[in-house]
């Protein structure tokens, strides 16, 4: 069984600026729309707590507010990617990449998160030595404007 | 004189070296989030106010008190150190409605409220390193009222005397000699200590000399904290059958099944009158002698002002509260514990181990405990009276389905029983619950498969590296010819899988289990295609974890976080995702597995359900019928259950005979949520005539939705589909998914 791998190991000092590198753009690529609406006030109270954490650099509490917002809703793309942002901000590449995949996975696949998603995807690729899986990204990234697929 | 002095210096000190208590770890369960639309029974939510150490009280006055009426319940929470942090005590309502949280307020100001967590319960308290368990409280961990009642009811000059109290002596003589009896005892903890460690009936006078003269010793060598919490896990307070229950944190389990620090009152003031005399006070066998000794408690604690006289009124007015029976074994959920203790070693060195005092945060849920033991317990007494052996083992494993957090551990018939922990350790063939991994190797060459390929299903013989032929044959001895993936996989055929798996590979078979996180030692032979390796129900869940999750593999887990005793994080458990390769095969082998349980060998399990929802799920029988396993999962919970006898002789089962059952069994008292059906980018869903496995339209009859991976959809159409398309059959990937097909 993989427990070992699981407890916690301090990350690389390095962080990436998750504003900087994946909210802003993304917000551009999408023209700010935002296709996923928030219902739950649990899930929204816990989200509002986790962005207070963030902004004071507590990514750990951060974390954990995610969490307790995920076992409520496991499904839900934003908490995801903000899960996977998090993990961005402490370095954590690989879960940063896996949380935003699983985001994807569940998302709209279209709009403002699917950008987010691919931007950190890419960010956490070229952090991990794939450099062109992350230029394969943004290239994604940018097209998440395109119209939602339909027959799905 | 002094050389005898300095004998009985030495023997008590060494007594007391000795006896010194390391103080044990506290393991809580997962605490239980309550917010508008929460999923949860009436009667969930008082199991798990009842684990959590609440108690009813007609008017809710404090913390730790709940009260239901109709169908809202008020609850008082105490200020409790979560691992995340501390909270305050709270005070809210909860309304429920369907079974399902409809508003939570808080009290008294009616204020809605989004979120609020209960305390969890404490499940155990343990070493870590050993594996017998004493409940012992550390001094600054006691109740207030307990560590100043105690001194109040046995020694009042506690705080200022040198060990003996002369005054006090000198006040018990005069009692007794007026009354020609002893009838008083002028012994001060510290000698009640001194006589505890040397238990004996002889009242000589030497004795009462040489037990003054070691709480003397005592004093000069300890201070009095120390003295006090000595006393505190000494003190004999009843006797289980063979075994004296020493200690406060003992007493307050073996009669309110509670931990100490989630008593009362008038709970407090019972446990310190039985110190006079356990068995004469014993409460459950002289309830109203035991409830006199306790008002005289409460009030002495009124006459030294440690409670006001309203408050021990109140207190006098309550029953005695002690549990009718006190339970077997020590610790509660001791399957689950095992797995704490089996994961704290994985990750934790021994020496860190040995801190005192952690707070150890778990994942278990009490509710669904509760639940899975009955299930197990009920279910193999059931299938006992069904014909099946009455002496059937059974395992189960409950975890949550996202996050990988196990709910639930049963490892025996009789959960409170400890030992041979079968969840964990009783490794066991695993039949048919391997074969969705054969599926899944061959959806994962979209070339060559899909659920609509069709493989033969007759007789195989195969060469066993000892020289010997293997011709494996079905469970119903008859050979189906020509049939579907699906429907091979649905039924369960055994000569349809053996062909379909040698034609992926025995080793990527292997490979792949332990790709999903299973790290078993297994032989690559064809046999291993019908299910001839060996793992542990934990395992098995693991595996289905991944399918269950879509591909998102999250190791299973029961620790979520360990604290010093101060609240202080020394380890974390965060969740973590490991993707799987090949989700979109994933994701069809997920719908695939839904169809075992709609119309395959797990079709008798709805009508156990008593739910409508969507579950998937697999059977698996072993040779000879010596284990019996379903694994099963909807969209919140995945559990794994075996059944079979421990000396792995044939015992009549088969997956849907009794595993089945128990496991409908508990999920028929689950809040279940259906399987996610939808598939990962790379897969789809399409409209196909399975008759013919060609591409259909919703209208044609027979049409059928199937998810595909990508590139293994059928290129042919039906007639009927054909005449409904313009006939660009080019452009299909075009208009279905508005790009063409990579």
């Amino acid at each position: 069984m993989f427990l070992a791998s699981c407890a916690t190991a301090p990350g690389p000092a390095e962080s990436v600026d998750v504003d900087t590198h994946v909210r802003q753009p993304a917000e551009q690529d999408s023209a700010g729309v935002q296709v996923f609406p928030l219902k739950n006030p649990a899930v929204g109270g816990l989200l509002e707590d986790a962005g207070r954490a963030e902004s004071d650099g507590q990514y750990d509490r951060a974390a954990m507010l995610l969490e307790r917002a995920l076992r409520i809703q496991p499904r839900n793309p934003e908490v995801l990617q903000r899960m996977a942002e998090v993990q961005l901000s402490t370095g954590d590449y690989e879960q940063a990449l896996n949380f935003a995949v699983r985001s994807y996975d569940v998302g709209p696949r279209v709009g403002e998160i699917c950008s987010r998603n691919w931007r950190t995807i890419g960010v956490s690729r070229e952090n991990l030595g794939d450099s062109k899986g992350s230029r394969e990204a943004l290239q994604r990234a940018r097209s998440c404007m395109v119209t939602k697929p339909q027959g799905m | 004189m002094v050389p005898w002095a300095l004998y009985l210096d030495h023997q008590v000190t060494t007594e007391f070296e000795g006896r010194k208590w390391d103080l044990p770890s506290r393991v809580y369960a997962r605490a239980l989030e309550l917010y508008p639309g929460a999923v949860i029974s009436p009667g969930d939510l008082r199991v798990e106010l009842q684990a959590a150490g609440y108690r009813a009280a007609a008017r809710v006055e404090r913390p730790g008190q709940y009260r239901f009426s109709g169908s809202a319940v008020d609850v008082w929470r105490r200020a409790f150190h979560f691992h995340d942090g501390p909270k305050d005590e709270a005070r809210f309502r909860v309304s429920l409605n369907d079974g399902a949280v409809a508003s939570l307020r808080s009290q008294p100001d009616g204020r809605p409220i989004d979120l609020v967590r209960l305390e969890p319960a404490q499940i155990a308290s343990i070493f870590p390193l050993q594996k017998e368990d004493r409940t012992l409280v550390a001094i600054a961990d006691a109740p207030p009222l307990l560590v100043t009642g105690l001194q109040a009811i046995e020694d009042r000059n506690f705080k200022h005397h040198h060990g003996i109290d002369l005054r006090a002596i000198a006040r018990a003589m005069l009692a007794n000699l007026k009354a020609r009896r002893a009838v008083q005892g002028g012994s001060t903890l510290t000698q009640q200590l001194v006589k505890n460690y040397f238990l004996t009936q002889d009242r000589t006078l030497l004795r009462k000399i040489n037990e003054a003269i070691m709480a003397l010793s005592l004093e000069a060598h300890y201070d009095k904290a120390e003295i006090l919490e000595a006393y505190v896990n000494e003190v004999f307070l009843g006797q289980q059958g063979a075994y004296a229950v020493h200690g406060f944190g003992r007493g307050a389990e073996y009669y309110f099944d509670r931990p100490l620090n989630r008593l009362e009152t008038h709970e407090i003031a019972l446990l310190i009158g039985l110190v006079k005399g356990a068995s004469y006070y014993n409460p459950r066998r002289h309830p109203e002698r035991a409830k006199k000794r306790r008002d005289l408690v409460l009030s002495e604690f009124a006459e030294t002002g440690l409670l006001s006289a309203e408050q021990a009124r109140a207190a006098m007015a309550r029953p005695l509260d002690v549990t009718a029976s006190p339970r077997a074994s020590g610790t509660r959920y001791p399957s689950f514990i095992d797995l704490v203790r089996h994961q704290l070693a994985q990750v934790y060195d021994e020496d860190d181990l040995r801190t005192e005092g952690l707070r150890i945060f778990t994942t278990l849920a009490p509710a669904e405990q509760e639940k899975a033991q009955a299930a197990v317990s009920g279910g193999l007494q059931d299938l006992g009276k069904r014909g099946l052996p009455k002496n059937l083992q059974g395992a189960l494993v409950l975890a949550d389905t996202s996050s990988g957090e196990i709910r639930a551990l049963v490892g025996d018939r009789d959960p409170d029983r400890p030992g041979f922990n079968r969840a964990l350790n009783a490794r066991r063939q695993v039949g048919s619950v391997i074969k969705p991994l054969v599926y899944l190797l061959a959806l994962e060459h979209p070339d060559d498969f899909s659920l609509l390929t069709p493989i033969e299903d007759e007789p195989v013989e195969l060469r066993q590296p000892d020289g010997s032929t293997w011709s494996p044959r079905n469970f119903d001895g008859v050979s189906h010819g020509r049939v579907s993936l699906l429907d091979a996989l649905a039924r369960s055929y055994n000569q349809a899988t053996v062909r379909l798996g040698l034609q992926v590979g025995l080793q990527p078979l292997v490979s792949r289990i332990g790709q999903l996180g299973v790290a078993a030692d297994i032989q690559p032979l064809p046999s291993v295609l019908l299910g001839a390796a060996e793992l542990t129900p934990l395992e098995v869940t693991q595996v289905y974890q991944s399918i269950a999750n879509s591909g998102f593999s999250v190791p299973l887990r029961a620790l979520v976080a360990v604290q010093s005793p101060d609240g202080d994080e020394l380890v974390r458990y965060p969740m973590r995702l490991m993707p799987q390769p090949h989700r979109d095969a994933i994701g069809v082998l997920n719908y695939a597995l839904t169809r075992v349980v709609a119309e395959g060998t797990a079709q008798g399990l709805p009508a156990l359900l008593s739910q409508n929802v969507t579950v998937a799920g697999k059977t698996g029988t072993t040779n000879d019928r010596r284990d019996s396993w379903f694994v099963g999962y909807t969209r919140n919970r995945v559990a794994t259950v075996w059944v079979g006898l421990d000396d792995f002789s044939p015992a009549g089962v088969t997956g849907s005979n009794a595993a089945m059952r128990i496991w409908g069994g508990l999920f028929a008292g689950l809040p279940l949520e259906p399987v996610d059906l939808a598939v990962p980018e790379g897969a789809y869903y399409l409209w196909v005539d399975p008759e013919s496995g060609r591409l259909s339209a919703e209208h044609c009859e027979g049409a059928r939705q199937l998810p595909f991976v990508e590139g293994s959809e059928p290129r042919k159409w039906t007639a009927c589909a054909e005449k409904s398309q313009d006939r660009d059959k080019e452009s299909i990937w075009k208009k279905i998914f508005g790009r063409d097909k990579q």
